[in-house]
């Protein structure tokens, strides 16, 4: 039973997690497909987008899960900025080795590892902009349908619930000033 | 995502509001109703209208120009950028004070203090973006991807713009939409660009080069440099009259008192659209409890500025030059390429480098960043000059006000994608030959006339409690000594504009 729970949540988790993972994903097939269009084999285009799109889709979802935990709050950069500090510099690591195994035939490290990861964590400051701006932009779609059966999702959409409470009553009020005014006009 | 739908109620007007009507006065034409000003948005957003500013501002300044600026002189020239986007961050956020306050656009204030001004903002707009040269480099970037001719993909994309701008409902909503997309699309990218070919020396280089504040090499002083350094300068973030159009997207975006002004829609719903009032509004400056939201709004303006604004435009002009440096290191010629001035033979350059560098795709991922960049810079543009035109026009060309502001922005997208096809085929893209100083001049020359005209309208129209402080002032006043100035010290000194 414990069990089934837990696979419930993780399945939850998971789920919650698909934007997040998505622009991974996007970042590392983008890379990938324009490998293959511009006429690398395929098989060398596949693996330096997936070298790239693993790593990122998952600590995308890594932060989503916090995130679906309440650990960090939504739509909020100074989190998200710490959080790809470490995860950027790491991705694009795993991103390297996968590049250096594909074109040399054996995984290595880049010259000055500690170097790479400095000045790939300083870039990670651009990317995180980016990922929470895709992110929310993807999660908007994304968690209002999974709402129902997903406590994960709804708890986060909860975190907006005063932003959607003003958009109803903006609405609302609008359509009412309206409404009144058109009255007015008419009679 | 519409800032208010998202943040903000328009209030009911109490029903006194009607019978007393409180104005306030405001130059010569005709006074502001006072009405409630709608509760401040929470801290907490990502996207705003300053997605427009970010579109229009990361263009060819951050991809091209301060790249090649860099290669020539070295990384210590940034200062100068870093001055040029800081005060473009100060110019949104006094821009957005008038229209936040009045839910007027700029060029509605400043034909409240002197309406030869906004008539002069009026014709510069037509002879500077009439052309559709600004579509070229995204095009020509299209065209090394997919081999499509880039007048093809120019002219097919123009009509697109216009058919999708007049199908849809409620015109900014969308874009803002599609352009925090695309923008995060490519601030995500850039940066995996950059940190893939990129190196910590490059970086550290391009960073400690944006405080190494009055470096100014003689070479920077001659007759060919310095017009380019200037034009670099003016395009470092928004350009031209970019800055003011920001007040309409924010008047639609409903920030402020913008809130109670209609939306602007597309043609298929044009019908819809509410009749426009005849001027904006003013809040009660007396009662605390307006001024607290008030501060509010501010808060949620500064947070656009610094973050979205001034921190992508770094962010995007950064990346682009350590791509730039790692690109020469690669390929020395490129460097000569690129500052020899040739911009689609250096950007070619810079894509083969990265091609041959790193993994193959980057040379690719490199052009469909730039043609990125062109797209969002086309989107954006032709929106922002519509719908600046359509607000002059509908307020202060007698009659216009029979067809209704919707109408009237269609027609100005229209005109001008019908003048821009006609050019692409038949004509010189970025305007005849002959006239091109005089465009370099006016664009420059605008944007050290809007500082005047903030300076103005914030100051002598605006209720005392709202009007900026001096240091603000001050800073408004250098920015239109630092524009007008080194643009006639350029035309003075060396006869030429603007590079």
């Amino acid at each position: 039973m414990a069990l089934s729970m837990d696979g419930l949540k993780a399945r939850q988790l998971a789920e919650f997690s698909v934007p997040a993972a998505s622009v991974g994903v996007a970042a590392g097939l983008v890379a990938g497909g324009l490998a293959a269009f511009v006429g690398r084999p395929i098989g060398e285009a596949l693996l330096t987008g997936l070298g790239l799109a693993i790593p990122l889709a998952l600590f995308g979802a890594g932060y989503a899960v916090l995130l679906a935990l309440g650990k960090i709050p939504a739509g909020v950069f100074a989190p998200a900025a710490v959080y790809w500090v470490i995860g950027f510099p790491l991705s694009l690591l795993v991103h390297s080795v996968v590049t250096e195994w594909t074109v040399a035939g054996t995984p290595g490290l880049p010259a000055e590892p500690l170097k790479f990861l400095a000045f790939r964590a300083l870039l990670s400051m651009g990317f995180a902009i980016g990922f929470i701006w895709m992110h929310e932009q993807l999660g908007r779609h994304w968690w209002p349908r999974i709402l129902e059966h997903n406590p994960y999702s709804l708890r986060v959409v909860k975190q907006y619930v005063e932003l959607a409470d003003s958009l109803a009553e903006r609405k609302a009020a609008t359509d009412r000033h309206r409404t009144k005014k058109r009255r007015e006009r008419t009679a | 995502m519409d800032v208010t739908s998202k943040t903000s109620e328009v209030p009911e007007e109490p029903a006194a509001a009607a019978v007393t009507d409180r104005v306030w006065k405001a130059g010569r034409l005709e006074p502001m109703p006072i009405r409630p000003l709608p509760p401040a948005p929470p801290s907490l957003h990502i996207l705003g209208p300053t997605v427009f500013l970010v579109a229009l501002g990361v263009g060819m300044g951050e991809s091209y120009m301060w790249p090649r600026l860099v290669l020539v002189f070295g990384p210590d020239i940034r200062w100068l950028f870093m001055i040029g986007v800081t005060l473009q961050a100060f110019v949104l956020l006094e821009m957005a004070r008038y229209a936040m306050a009045t839910g007027e656009s700029i060029f509605f204030g400043a034909a409240r203090v002197f309406k030869p001004m906004m008539w002069f903002f009026y014709v510069a707009a037509i002879l500077i973006y009439i052309w559709p040269g600004h579509l070229s480099a995204g095009a020509a970037a299209f065209e090394e991807i997919s081999g499509i001719p880039w007048q093809v993909s120019a002219c097919v994309a123009l009509v697109f713009v216009g058919v999708l701008f007049s199908m849809l409902s409620v015109i900014y909503n969308f874009l803002e939409k599609l352009l925090g997309f695309l923008i995060g699309f490519l601030v995500v990218g850039t940066s995996i660009i950059a940190a893939i070919v990129g190196s910590w020396d490059d970086l550290a280089q391009t960073i400690s080069g944006m405080f190494a504040f009055g470096f100014l090499p003689d070479k920077a002083l001659s007759d060919v440099w310095f017009p380019i350094l200037v034009g670099s300068i003016a395009f470092a973030g928004p350009s031209g009259m970019q800055q003011m159009w920001y007040t309409l997207q924010l008047r639609d975006s409903g920030a402020g008192m913008g809130a109670h002004i209609p939306k602007i829609r597309g043609l298929r719903s044009a019908d819809e659209a509410e009749s426009m009032p005849s001027r904006g509004y003013m809040f009660d400056t007396e009662n605390p409890e307006e001024m607290k939201k008030w501060k509010g709004w501010r808060k949620w303006v500064t947070f656009d500025a610094l973050l979205l604004f001034w921190g992508i435009t770094m962010l995007v002009t950064i990346s682009f030059t350590v791509l730039a440096m790692s690109a020469a290191r690669e390929n020395p010629n490129v460097a000569n390429l690129i500052e020899g001035g040739d911009r689609e033979a250096a950007l070619k350059a810079m894509s083969d480098a990265f091609a041959s560098a790193g993994s193959p795709i980057l040379g690719t991922l490199f052009f469909a960043f730039i043609a990125l960049i062109g797209l969002n810079a086309t989107l954006g543009l032709f929106d922002s000059f519509s719908r600046g035109q359509a607000d002059m026009t509908y307020y202060f060309i007698p009659g216009a006000k029979r067809f209704s502001m919707s109408r009237l922005y269609a027609g100005f997208l229209w005109g001008v994608i019908t003048f821009g096809i006609l050019i692409l085929l038949f004509g010189p893209a970025d305007g005849p030959a002959g006239i091109l100083d005089i465009l370099a001049f006016l664009s420059t020359f605008a944007m050290g006339a809007y500082c005047i005209v903030l300076l103005l309208v914030n100051n002598k129209l605006l209720p005392k409690p709202i009007r900026p402080g001096p240091i603000r002032n001050v800073i408004i006043g250098f920015g239109a000594v630092f524009y007008l100035g080194m643009l006639f010290y350029s035309l003075v000194r060396f006869g030429v504009v603007v590079g």
